[in-house]
């Protein structure tokens, strides 16, 4: 019996062969759930059920509130994704598989200038090519979208002006490909060419045409979309620096290199209601969206959610093109289809910002960061996305992991006339976090101290507050570095390894979902809501919007929900992709699903859960509290063999309603500060990683060769290791290609050199490192199950952890981004004349040797470490606030015993001159306060 | 726009056939592409480069797939050149970095010889070549000017990116071209021709038959090194080929590629420096400056051309370095 109970009633018919196998139609269908092909029921899996409630899986970091309703099904086992069979037998359906009866094309006529004002549009000839069926023109799209509800600025397609080379004109559904575009070249359209702006510095300058006017709200004649200051602490602590950073980085843009391109199909059914189907990240905002262009309400449309082929923040907007096949649809009366090129996909793209980030830090005596400095301008491209936030989390997302003595950053995002920017995987969090780290390592290195000791020195612990008032919860920052010390043998290895040889650190810190949800009041409405229904038939339908663009999402839901009624994971059913049946979902940004969707189908199943041993309380006359939940039974605890089967169970509690249903709903507790822009970057949880990177440089050429990573995240609890390592290597394929190849070129004349995979350069598996995926679990008391983000932190440490192993192999610190061989060659050429060098291979890498600060640094990290492990586990509850390392009282508002103690969002007067480059967005005024207001 | 615009395909099965199908569609004024393996023409085509309303195919005329120490027909697959086969190893070499393995299993010894020259600015599809307001290698009929060295109408600077061309130059190897006008055979050195539009003498109706080698071919070892971002499947940023017979630095031969229009050999730089005596490493200083300083890259590829000209004395050094042992 291997342990197991007979499944009962069960096994109803007896019509077998001889042979013992079933006759095919022959024998009565047992009831499903209560054995089907397994009669036996499976034991309890204790290795994965929670020491704290009798199970044997350890818990170091303490307990968890969802400990009681583990079963030890599911959750903590690497489980394939549940959708990786219709993937790898070609089955899933992405945008461009979708194939609906009479269906014809759609193709977008595109702006071959920079930037122009369109003067007209004669689509007669368009309209008179047989096989055309319909033509659109931004006449027919009046009204605005966007994805922020603070920066509408986009339509279907241009209305006035095209604001880059791509930018949307026009489109036409034709019978067909070829006739489509035929038609294409039939349009005339006549423009009046704009000068256009390619350099953020430019846009920060008046100009007669601002891509965009927001009116009274427009800075001056500027092209900034959006400007940020934010200062917290003590400035006076910078004042006598032991040690100083200062670096000025130029990073490229980078775009998401997603498989899939970009591909719709809409179609109004003979209800007049649209049906878009279409692989979207955030199919709500689509959604709404929709609505918006289309004058139609929401409810006569339904959003479908294909398969996406990869997403990464790249298919989080709604798209002008959605937009243009609704509307060709409705014109021509049949469903139409639009498929990019991948030029088109450049084109639209919304891939990472490119910057200018300029960061000074400081340390004291003590070697305590005594100040942050940061400086970002951050280039649009034609329209806001997801600007806004970007240009908060560009600075905000670096006021941890570290205890900053202060904290000072100036932002601004200017629109220029290039493909728009947008979210990318570790959206804004990226490019500052590399040159903070690197930075970190600049520091260390002139204090004569190892870089991963002044980090372990310098952690905010568990349970504490930011310099911006983040609330950290759980944080496994410390145990990340130390595993990847050791597992690196970083201390036999760093500064002591031959020239071209190098290791470096980088760390990581990121949100783990957006605290805000943007479009309602998080106090009065959920983030995530999930149906669960249990039919007769035993199986789970759970209704989620949870989008699964392959970081696996419907996984995560499944398994939880497995989990709590102890079901197999066969048995549930995730159904998704249709915003008609879908409760609504924000959608897959900011790292939110695990955590926000995950914690609400754990309380709707929950409830099931209670249904269940409420039936079979009545059944078997035990308390509900002595019952056990296991593998499609019900059982008396202290007696396994009275129970009674999960099905009968259920179809006790279906007596006299039918199919069970219930509905949970995640909402985020009330957080963070009251200043101007305290809702950017806050977050119910945070991630925290620290990588370690080896690399070859090969100083004749500059050629650069990530060899190996060790990669430490802090997940909170993986529910699936499998898609938790699988994210840690694929984010540091993706950071790697930001940071060794990956560059989206404009060039001589402003446009985009390379919109296609053979020069836009993604690194192939030749150039991928043996990564060892180390999982940190710190578990968090409001994850579901512990659980936190594992899908974008993880890409943010290998950019630092490899600029800074180059620097450990040559000794030349390298500042822009990517390290391509060219760009290393002239580090390298600098690196020889200051050493007075002909040959590259006489160079000297860099050696250290450990100054009096070392030791103070290790007794402060293992003080430290006693204190973050009592804290972690809630032995100690006492508050702590950024500031207690510089002995500041944490019961007594910092302002009120540190004279000079800052908290702004404007900056003061006599500041204005020393601000950076992003800050001189301060020296202009807004329309409305220069008198005009046009 | 990925759609193929549509052609019409011929398949001769004999080399008379398909010089007879040339001929017949030069008098009808139709313009016609030969096609090999097709992995470098068909990309073109998609993009709408240049493409032709007739295509006639290699693949099945018989003896074009022969491979042999000496001899190598334009059908010989890239993956098929292995010294398994007997292909001398500077060839197996430079062979085996093209591309990637898919590609190369596709692709052709004639196709890589006659690879179209490639910039940024001539890659691109029908909708980005529009808003450059086209080239010069691609005009679509305007007569436009080329936008790598913008003002000078007169020259194609686009950059011809095969591997294995060098490879065989410092081999010594023969093309054998045939057309409609008859065969002619000819020293691959001289095969090649600027500018960027013309690249090589084949003429209207001409195609590479095949490619010999000398039989003190074998004698010659050598090497061939490529500068490339990806070590799948990118194309050269530079790459020098050099070969010679062991211990005999005077039978030294440099090629280069991926710098130019063409990929040639250096032999004045290499005259220079062994007339001055040839003293090992100092020498191979001497020549790696040489050959440096005699190429002129522009900017039309993925690296810069300081870059890669700066590349080309240490991928010069790596490939004469066994010369030294």
């Amino acid at each position: 019996m291997s342990g197991g109970y007979r499944q009962q009633p069960g096994g109803a018919g007896k019509v077998t062969r001889k042979d013992g196998k079933r006759v095919a139609g022959k024998q009565a269908f047992p009831p499903p759930g209560s054995g089907g092909s397994k009669p036996e029921m499976a034991p309890r899996d204790l290795d994965f059920i929670p020491e704290m409630v009798g199970g044997k899986e350890a818990q170091p970091a303490g307990a968890h509130v969802h400990d009681r309703a583990r079963t030890g099904t599911t959750v903590g086992k690497p489980t394939a994704l549940v959708d990786s069979n219709a993937k790898v037998t070609g089955q899933a359906w992405y945008g461009d598989d979708v194939r609906l009866s009479n269906e014809v094309i759609g193709k977008i006529l595109r702006s071959p200038h920079h930037y122009a004002k369109i003067k007209s549009i004669d689509t007669s000839k368009v309209e008179a090519l047989p096989g055309v069926l319909a033509v659109a023109t931004g006449a027919d799209s009046p009204h605005q979208f966007g994805v922020l509800p603070v920066t509408k600025d986009e339509h279907a397609m241009a209305v006035e002006k095209v604001r880059h080379v791509g930018d949307l004109v026009a489109c036409v559904a034709a019978v067909d490909e070829a006739t489509a575009m035929e038609a294409l070249n039939l349009f005339e359209v006549e423009y009046e060419v704009l000068e256009p702006v390619f350099d953020p510095k430019k846009g920060l300058e008046d100009t007669d045409e601002p891509i965009h006017w927001r009116g009274k709200y427009h800075l001056a004649r500027t092209n900034v979309q959006k400007r940020v200051f934010q200062e917290f602490g003590d400035r006076s602590l910078v004042e006598k620096p032991l040690a100083s950073s200062h670096g000025k980085w130029n990073m490229a843009g980078v775009h998401h290199g997603f498989t899939e391109p970009h591909a719709v199909v809409a179609h109004w059914d003979p209800n007049g209601r649209l049906q878009l189907y279409t692989p979207q990240q955030v199919p709500h905002y689509t959604h709404r969206a929709l609505a918006t262009v289309l004058d139609v309400p929401m409810h006569q449309i339904n959003v479908i959610r294909t398969f996406v082929g990869g997403g990464f923040g790249g298919k989080s907007d709604p798209f002008p093109h959605e937009m243009c096949a609704a509307i060709l649809a409705r014109k021509s009366g049949r469903p139409v289809r639009i498929t990019f090129d991948r030029e088109e996909v450049y084109w639209i793209n919304r891939g990472r910002h490119p910057s200018h980030i300029e960061v000074k830090m400081t340390a004291d005596e003590d070697a305590r960061i005594s100040g942050f400095d940061i400086d970002a301008l951050i280039d649009g491209g034609g329209f806001a996305s997801f600007g806004h936030v970007t240009s908060y989390y560009n600075g905000v997302l670096a006021t941890a992991p570290y205890e900053l003595g202060s904290f000072h950053y100036t932002g601004a995002r200017v629109w220029t006339n290039k493909p728009a920017s947008g979210a990318m995987r570790g959206h804004g969090a990226v490019n500052t976090r590399c040159a903070v780290e690197v930075g970190l390592d600049e520091m260390a290195e002139q204090m004569k101290v190892d870089p991963i000791d002044l980090r372990l020195a310098n952690l905010l612990p568990p349970h504490s507050r930011t310099i911006s008032g983040f609330r950290i919860t759980s944080n496994g920052m410390r145990e990340a570095l130390e595993k990847v010390r050791e597992g690196s043998n970083w201390d036999d290895k760093f500064r002591q390894m031959p020239l071209g040889k190098g290791i470096g650190i980088g760390c990581g810190f990121f949100i783990s979902g957006s605290g805000l949800p943007i479009h309602w009041d998080p106090n009065r409405f959920p983030h995530a809501t999930v149906h669960i229904q249990v039919d007769m038939d035993g199986g789970v339908t759970v209704h989620t919007g949870a989008a699964d663009i392959g970081q696996g999402s419907t996984t995560a839901v499944a398994q939880v929900v497995s989990e709590v009624l102890a079901l197999p994971l066969e048995m549930i059913h995730v159904r998704s992709h249709e915003s008609d049946t879908s409760p609504v979902d924000l959608g897959s940004y900011s790292s939110r699903v695990t955590f926000m969707n995950a914690n609400a189908a754990i309380r709707a199943a929950l409830e099931i859960r209670e249904q269940l041993l409420k039936a079979a309380w009545e059944i078997l006359g035990y308390h509900p509290n002595n019952l056990v939940l296991n593998d499609r039974r019900i059982y008396y605890k202290h007696d396994p063999a009275i129970g009674v089967s999960y099905l009968k169970a259920l179809h006790k509690a279906q007596e006299d309603k039918g199919a069970l249903i219930a509905s949970g709903a995640y909402r985020s507790p009330p957080m963070g500060g009251v200043h101007k822009g305290a809702a950017a970057g806050l977050a119910p949880a945070y991630s925290f990683s620290a990588y370690v990177a080896e690399v070859d440089v090969d100083v004749e050429t500059g050629m650069i060769k990530c060899t190996n990573v060790w990669a430490a995240h802090d997940c909170g609890k993986a529910l699936n290791p499998l898609a938790v390592k699988g994210q840690i290597i694929g984010s540091c394929h993706m950071g790697l290609g930001q940071v060794l190849s990956e560059k989206m070129v404009y060039g001589r004349t402003g446009h985009l050199q390379n919109p296609n995979l053979l020069e836009y350069k993604i690194p192939s598996v030749h150039e991928m490192p043996h990564v060892e995926p180390i999982i940190i679990e710190s578990c968090d008391p409001e994850g579901p199950f512990g659980a936190k983000e594992a899908g974008e932190g993880p890409l943010l440490p290998i950019l630092p952890a490899v600029v800074n192993a180059v620097y450990d192999a040559i000794g030349i610190r390298l500042r822009d981004l990517p390290l391509t061989p060219d760009v290393v060659f002239k580090g390298i050429e600098k690196g020889m004349k200051a050493a007075g060098v002909d040959d590259p291979l006489d160079l000297q890498a860099p050696r250290v040797e450990h100054g009096s600060l070392q030791p103070v640094l290790v007794e402060r990290a293992a003080e430290h470490k006693i204190r973050d492990r009592a804290r972690q586990r809630s032995e100690d509850t006492d508050p702590y606030v950024n500031g207690v390392l510089f002995g500041f009282d944490p019961n007594i508002p910092l302002e009120d015993q540190v004279e000079g103690w800052r908290m702004a969002t404007e900056p003061d007067p006599e500041q204005l001159a020393a601000l950076g480059l992003a800050g001189k967005a301060w020296l202009k005024k807004e329309q409305r306060h220069m008198g005009g207001d046009e | 726009m990925m759609l193929m615009p549509p052609f019409t395909l011929h398949h001769p099965t004999s080399v008379d056939q398909a010089c007879a199908l040339a001929a017949q569609l030069m008098e009808s004024g139709e313009a016609f592409d030969w096609v090999a393996g097709g992995t470098d023409l068909l990309p073109n085509y998609k993009w709408h480069i240049n493409t032709k309303p007739h295509v006639i195919s290699l693949a099945r005329i018989d003896g074009t797939s022969t491979i042999s120490a000496q001899e190598l027909g334009c059908m010989v697959r890239l993956s098929d050149l292995t010294e398994e086969n007997g292909v001398h190893p500077v060839i197996v070499q430079a062979a085996s970095k093209v591309a990637s393995s898919l590609i190369r299993t596709n692709a052709t010894l004639g196709g890589n010889l006659c690879l179209d020259t490639r910039c940024f600015w001539y890659n691109q599809g029908e909708d980005w070549r529009r808003s450059i307001d086209w080239c010069h290698k691609a005009d679509c009929g305007t007569g436009a000017d080329c936008r790598v060295i913008p003002n000078q109408n007169t020259l194609c600077v686009a950059t011809y990116q095969g591997d294995i061309a060098p490879t065989l130059m410092v081999l010594g190897a023969t093309v054998h071209l045939i057309g409609p006008n008859g065969a002619r055979s000819l020293p691959l050195e001289s095969f090649y021709q600027l500018d960027g539009m013309k690249k090589n003498v084949l003429e209207e109706g001409e195609f590479l038959l095949k490619v010999t080698l000398p039989d003190d071919a074998a004698n010659r070892t050598g090497s061939y090194q490529k500068l490339r971002v990806r070590d799948s499947w990118d194309f050269p940023e530079a790459g020098v080929a050099a070969s010679w017979v062991k211990g005999d630095p005077s039978s030294l031969v440099i090629a280069t590629t991926a710098l130019e229009s063409i990929p040639r050999c250096h032999p004045e730089e290499v005259a220079s420096v062994l007339e001055a005596g040839w003293s090992g490493s100092e020498s191979v200083k001497a020549l790696s400056t040489a050959v440096q300083k005699s190429v002129k890259p522009v900017n039309n590829t993925a690296l810069p051309p300081r870059y890669r000209r700066s590349m080309v004395r240490v991928l010069t050094k790596r490939a004469v370095q066994g010369l030294l042992e």
